[in-house]
């Protein structure tokens, strides 16, 4: 019922957008509103793909809520700021490029999701709360296979998009690299999530601590994001 | 209506008086024959098990020299001459419809809600049926028995969760690993809880069950009953690899696995997950090794603590049941001819279909 739900919203949403991106004949992805919407459109489209597999639907319960606190501050105003003049950017390698680093975002939250699911649990079944048996989640083990398989995915995104990104200053300003804030930041993000996995893979830093890591990274992401995005000249258009 | 039942449970009458009343299954076609014949009744189901000898028989007479009757005759059946009182109760309509409810959703049960009984009592029926030896009534009946039972475990939470140690763990290991076929578990001493445990997971498809003893020929007999292998007492750390689940019951008065000897071999199975039971008294495994990452550790008291509270779960659903059971009950031969849902009715012509 709630993927069927979330299907029929996804539907409306990519009419939505695509309305939006033909009339200004680009991928919407220029202000805050339309990065927010696209985030929340990433999150759900993720959703969608890992709930083919029935047993990965119980992440809806997660996903709405957090899906509607992302609606909610996607209206408040000021943030559908008009275009100013011509945008610069109007190739589709811009619109690649943000919209797929802002997929690898959706994947990391909905892995920070399912990682609050797997502390709550871990922490219930360690210190044997009853209600970590009486309780419906599913079992720790899968949750954090799900946590890791987001996490790849996520890496993956960002790491091409960001590549396009560079790609992309090449081809207009000449550099590969510039020392903006918001490059700057989105390196330590791909740092910190490349950490993650290494960690993982190559020294067994399984379970809580890893969950740990990713749930911290999408919350430092989260709370810098807007701010890095305000500090950086080329992102502001 | 004309259901009624004679019989006796571990409710009414201790092991040596139920001993004496219990059918082989051989025996209860022929017995209802009899009962058959002998004109007592026109229908009748016999469900023997270790806990309770019921049988459901309709009568024209549902009063009290019919019930008498019957009773009579099961006494007969065993030749038993003994004096007996409250030991074999009869119920008449509407208890003996609410009784067999009761009894096919585990209401009745000395676990309460459980399932077993469901089974032995649709056995009971199935035999019954196959030899003719029932009719419209008891058919109407059972069906609505095991349709009752059905909705009791959905609607409710009566057969909720595990009331033994052994299961518990299995709904642990659950909520631990994605699933539990092709895991392996380790027994380390062979005591009648560990055993249980260890069949319980290995219904659940958890194989490669390896069973260490002091005494390596018990660990062979059970390794060989459980369809694993076994390995040398002082192997057993040498197999932990592999291990995902410990079943640990040793009569050692001291610990045998401590956080210091698991801290390298969590390291060896790349720190994935691990769960410890430890059902010895005193106990095996030292509290501590909880406190490593991806370690959980379980002890019989914290299993028990689990199963008492699925228990008071359970208990606090009876009402709930009994209210469902009441009213389907009532409504079971609502829908008959006028003959059939009247209380009292004397005069019925059941055919032997």
């Amino acid at each position: 019922m709630n993927y069927c739900l979330l299907g029929a919203g996804f539907v409306f949403h990519t009419l939505a957008m695509i309305q939006r991106g033909f009339s200004f004949s680009r991928c919407p992805v220029n202000n805050l509103y339309e990065a927010i919407t696209f985030v929340a459109w990433t999150i759900v489209a993720t959703y969608l793909l890992l709930g083919i597999w029935s047993r990965l639907r119980f992440l809806g319960a997660f996903v709405s809520p957090v899906l509607f606190g992302v609606g909610v501050f996607g209206l408040m105003p000021a943030l559908d700021n008009p275009y100013v003049g011509k945008p610069e950017f109007i190739n589709g390698w811009s619109s690649l490029h943000a919209a797929l680093i802002l997929l690898a975002y959706g994947a990391f939250g909905l892995s920070s999701a399912a990682g609050l699911m797997y502390l709550t649990q871990e922490h219930d079944l360690k210190f044997h709360k009853l209600r970590a048996v009486f309780s419906r989640m599913p079992p720790i083990e899968r949750l954090e296979m799900v946590i890791g398989r987001l996490l790849c995915a996520g890496f993956i995104l960002l790491t091409s998009g960001l590549a396009i990104g560079a790609y992309y200053l090449k081809q207009t300003q000449g550099v590969f690299y510039k020392g903006d804030a918001k490059i700057l930041w989105s390196m330590l993000v791909w740092v910190m999530y490349l950490a993650l996995l290494l960690m993982r893979w190559r020294f067994a830093q399984t379970g809580r601590r890893f969950v740990w890591g990713a749930v911290a990274s999408f919350a430092f992401v989260l709370m810098t994001f807007w701010g890095t995005n305000l500090l950086s000249a080329i992102h502001q258009q | 209506m004309p259901i009624v039942v004679v019989g006796l449970s571990h409710h009414s009458s201790p092991v040596t008086v139920r001993e004496r009343f219990a059918f082989a299954d051989s025996a209860i076609p022929a017995t209802l024959h009899k009962l058959r014949e002998t004109g007592l009744a026109e229908e009748g189901v016999l469900l023997s098990t270790c806990n309770r000898v019921e049988l459901y028989a309709v009568t024209e007479r549902a009063d009290r020299p019919a019930l008498s009757a019957l009773r009579q005759f099961l006494l007969e059946c065993h030749d038993y001459r003994e004096p007996i009182t409250d030991e074999i109760y009869t119920l008449s309509e509407p208890e003996s419809l609410e009784h067999l409810f009761k009894v096919a959703c585990g209401l009745d049960s000395m676990v309460l809600g459980e399932t077993e009984i469901l089974g032995q009592l649709k056995k009971a029926y199935d035999l019954a049926l196959q030899h003719k030896q029932t009719g419209r009534c008891l058919n109407k009946a059972f069906q609505r028995a095991f349709n009752v039972a059905k909705h009791i475990r959905t609607e409710t939470n009566i057969q909720r969760g595990s009331v033994s140690v052994g299961s518990v763990a299995v709904e642990l290991a659950e909520k631990i690993f994605s699933s539990l076929s092709d895991r392996q578990v380790m027994v380390i001493g062979a005591g009648e809880t560990s055993e249980k445990t260890a069949r319980a997971l290995l219904s659940r498809g958890a194989h490669s069950i390896i069973v260490s003893n002091r005494s390596h020929d018990r660990a062979l007999k059970l390794a060989e009953e459980l369809g694993g292998r076994a390995v040398q007492f002082e192997g057993w750390a040498n197999e932990f690899e592999k291990i995902d689940i410990v079943i640990s019951s040793t009569s050692a008065p001291h610990y045998i696995l401590d956080r210091a000897k698991l801290s390298p071999l969590m390291r060896l199975r790349k720190n994935r997950p691990l769960l410890l039971i430890d059902i010895a008294v005193p106990r095996d495994i030292e509290p501590e090794v909880n406190f490593l990452e991806n370690v959980y550790l379980y002890n019989i008291d914290d299993l028990q603590a689990i199963a008492d509270n699925y228990l008071k779960q359970r208990q606090e659903e009876i009402a709930r049941c009994e209210s469902i059971i009441r009213e389907k009950a009532k409504g079971l031969f609502a829908g008959l001819p006028p003959q059939f849902g009247l209380p009292g009715s004397t005069r019925l012509a059941f055919g032997n279909e």
